[in-house]
């Protein structure tokens, strides 16, 4: 990888090489510094901005428009702060996504590794299980299992966190068979090594960033899931705010206040692009493109 | 062919070459391996639908029903038989097109499927028009001069139009469309039967919610893979030694082969739509199978739940089967297990 990362500074740096790299900079720094702002505004910004409260507002101030005084975005029907809920619904959509891409990334990654080193009929066996679960649709099941479950935060967690295992495992397996017969890992099994070793200090280093490249393009489609979810009922329960009820609520008065949609819209797009982003220049940057 | 002939040699030859022909294997085999992934997924939504914390019947007589009347609901719904049963009984049924009762409505929820998979099928399939008839166009405008402006455009509206939630642009346009201009209804469905004018013009918002993201994905992945062609392949360079012009050289070769990829993408993605058809059918009003899940959800109504969730899985798992057959089809080399 160092190679491929070196490669633009063997070609004589011309002017347009010179710019070139510096773009090639900037496609990191410009999502990566975005996703700062937006993970430190909606986690610290509530700390330390004068915020107020996302629920329990007054009837008496509902409807306030922009830039009214302490409402810098105005208030909802209910008289809820639009930028405290636009904040703390960051928070949970944040957290979501990163929880559920963790647990997919240590359960899908392991059972990947596991069925791609080990090979045979646990190979077939765990293969076609996934086979099963990656036919699904997932939101559809997703649907059914947050409603079963009740809508909460680590519901909405867990049923995602179960459909996200068959992809990382999928990517995971592919690496470990394309590394099995490397001959850093036949020298590491040579040596007498133990199974479980291989695979957490040899292996796990060297599929680990294709996992994380991946988990940070599925962030975005998560984030965009579980927007879906809580929009019908089925995710975080008002009044409690995340972007996707607070669309939904917004919908129910969008010829009288539209505005209402578009600032969650607005963050839910913008952390996703960032995410796409950031997660596109990755995946080209690792297959060497 | 064989040592002792048969009544009618010509027959029996064309038979044996058809059954014998490596499409023919291929597509036996490809279905046979589908079965037990319908029958896995079925299993599945049975397993994680009996997970629900709480009584079924319980919950569909309401709080205020007596014991006696939840056991005599559960008997006459099977739930008080072991799991293994009530899937087997399930299967039996559904296998000969049965799929249970609605709890709430009583009906029988096949025939239900049948008018609703019609309007969610043609708000799909309207969607697949669209997207792929505008993604391949620009895909190939973007392709015949990579890193031109045309080529810029379309990467910079993809990966924007990717990040895009499909309800977020479901109400953009709503709020656009029918609110500000009343070109379109902003919800309801006119069925087909009352005129296709006025069909597709309450399918246009929706069909578009749902066709824009899909012609990102489409074109962006078929730009890559054109570009690839024609940047890496010999054929490309013996096309254009031959003095075959630019757009021929993309046209006939370098989008012929790139089709295979993009067959294969379509079928894979069919799952996910289907999937986000739900929550477009719940924003437009439309009468889908989505619609009826959703209803099934908020009303506890497990049978149509169960139902709705493995049609959808059907789908999904047939659509993948048909790519792959149409892919194994096209390409010879997967069709001679070459590669």
């Amino acid at each position: 990888m160092a190679v491929v990362e070196a490669a633009p500074t063997l070609v004589s740096g011309t002017g347009e090489e010179r710019s070139r790299s510096w773009l090639r900079a900037l496609e990191l720094i410009v999502p990566g510094a975005v996703l700062l702002l937006v993970v430190g505004a909606c986690f610290v910004g509530p700390l330390v901005l004068p915020v107020p409260s996302p629920v329990g507002g007054n009837i008496l101030e509902s409807n306030l428009p922009a830039f009214s005084a302490g409402h810098l975005l105005g208030t909802d029907p209910n008289g809820n702060d639009v930028l405290a809920r636009i904040l703390h619904g960051g928070q949970s959509s944040l957290t979501i996504a990163i929880a559920v891409n963790l647990l997919g990334l240590l359960a899908g990654g392991t059972l990947g590794a596991l069925s791609g080193y080990a090979g045979g009929v646990l190979d077939s066996v765990i293969m076609r299980v996934l086979d099963v679960l990656i036919a699904f649709p997932s939101l559809v099941l997703t649907l059914a299992v947050a409603q079963s479950l009740g809508p909460s935060q680590t519901n909405t967690i867990l049923a995602l966190a179960f459909f996200s295992v068959p992809a990382f495992a999928r990517i995971s397996r592919a690496a470990t068979l394309r590394l099995r017969e490397q001959p850093f890992m036949v020298a590491a099994r040579l040596c007498g090594t133990r199974g479980w070793r291989v695979l957490l200090r040899h292996l796990a280093p060297n599929i680990m960033p294709q996992l994380i490249t991946f988990g940070m393009l599925g962030m975005g489609i998560i984030i965009v899931i579980e927007g879906a979810l809580s929009f019908l009922g089925l995710g975080i329960p008002p009044p409690a705010p995340s972007w996707g009820n607070m669309i939904a609520q917004g919908q129910a008065s969008l010829s009288a206040t539209p505005i209402l949609v578009v600032w969650p819209c607005v963050a839910l797009f913008i952390t996703v692009l960032a995410f796409n982003l950031l997660g596109e220049t990755l995946r080209a940057r690792w297959s060497g493109r | 062919m064989t040592t002792t002939a048969p009544p009618d040699p010509r027959e029996s030859r064309v038979l044996s070459r058809v059954l014998g022909s490596p499409s023919v294997r291929l597509i036996g085999k490809r279905v046979l391996m589908a079965v037990p992934i319908i029958l896995g997924v079925s299993i599945l939504t049975f397993w994680v639908l009996s997970l629900i914390p709480g009584n079924a019947a319980q919950q569909v007589l309401g709080p205020d029903a007596t014991a006696a009347q939840v056991r005599a609901l559960e008997q006459e719904l099977g739930l008080d038989q072991p799991a293994v049963t009530r899937y087997l009984d399930w299967l039996g049924g559904a296998v000969q097109g049965d799929l249970g009762n609605s709890l709430i409505s009583g009906q029988p929820v096949s025939g239900e499927l049948g008018s609703r998979l019609a309007v969610t099928g043609e708000l799909v399939g309207l969607a697949f028009v669209i997207s792929i008839g505008l993604a391949v166009p620009v895909a190939l405008l973007a392709a015949y001069k990579p890193n031109r402006l045309v080529d810029r455009i379309s990467m910079v509206v993809s990966i924007t139009g990717l990040s895009v939630a499909n309800y977020v642009l479901a109400l953009l346009l709503v709020l656009v469309f029918a609110v500000q201009m009343t070109v379109f209804p902003a919800i309801g469905f006119v069925p087909l039967s009352e005129g296709v004018g006025a069909n597709l013009h309450s399918l246009a918002l929706p069909a578009a919610a749902i066709a824009f993201p899909l012609f990102c994905f489409y074109t962006r992945f078929l730009r890559g893979d054109l570009v690839d062609q024609m940047q890496g392949e010999d054929y490309i360079v013996t096309a254009r030694a031959k003095g075959i012009g630019p757009w021929r050289v993309l046209l006939r070769h370098a989008f012929r082969n790139s089709s295979f990829g993009l067959i294969t993408v379509v079928g894979l993605n069919l799952g996910t739509l289907i999937g986000s058809t739900v929550i477009i059918e719940q924003i437009f009003a439309l009468p889908g199978i989505g619609q009826l899940l959703l209803q099934a959800i908020n009303t506890r109504d497990f049978i149509v739940v169960q139902a709705c969730v493995v049609v959808f899985a059907i789908i999904a798992v047939l659509a993948n089967l048909v790519a792959d057959l149409l892919y194994a089809v096209l390409d010879p080399r997967i069709r001679y297990g070459s590669r």
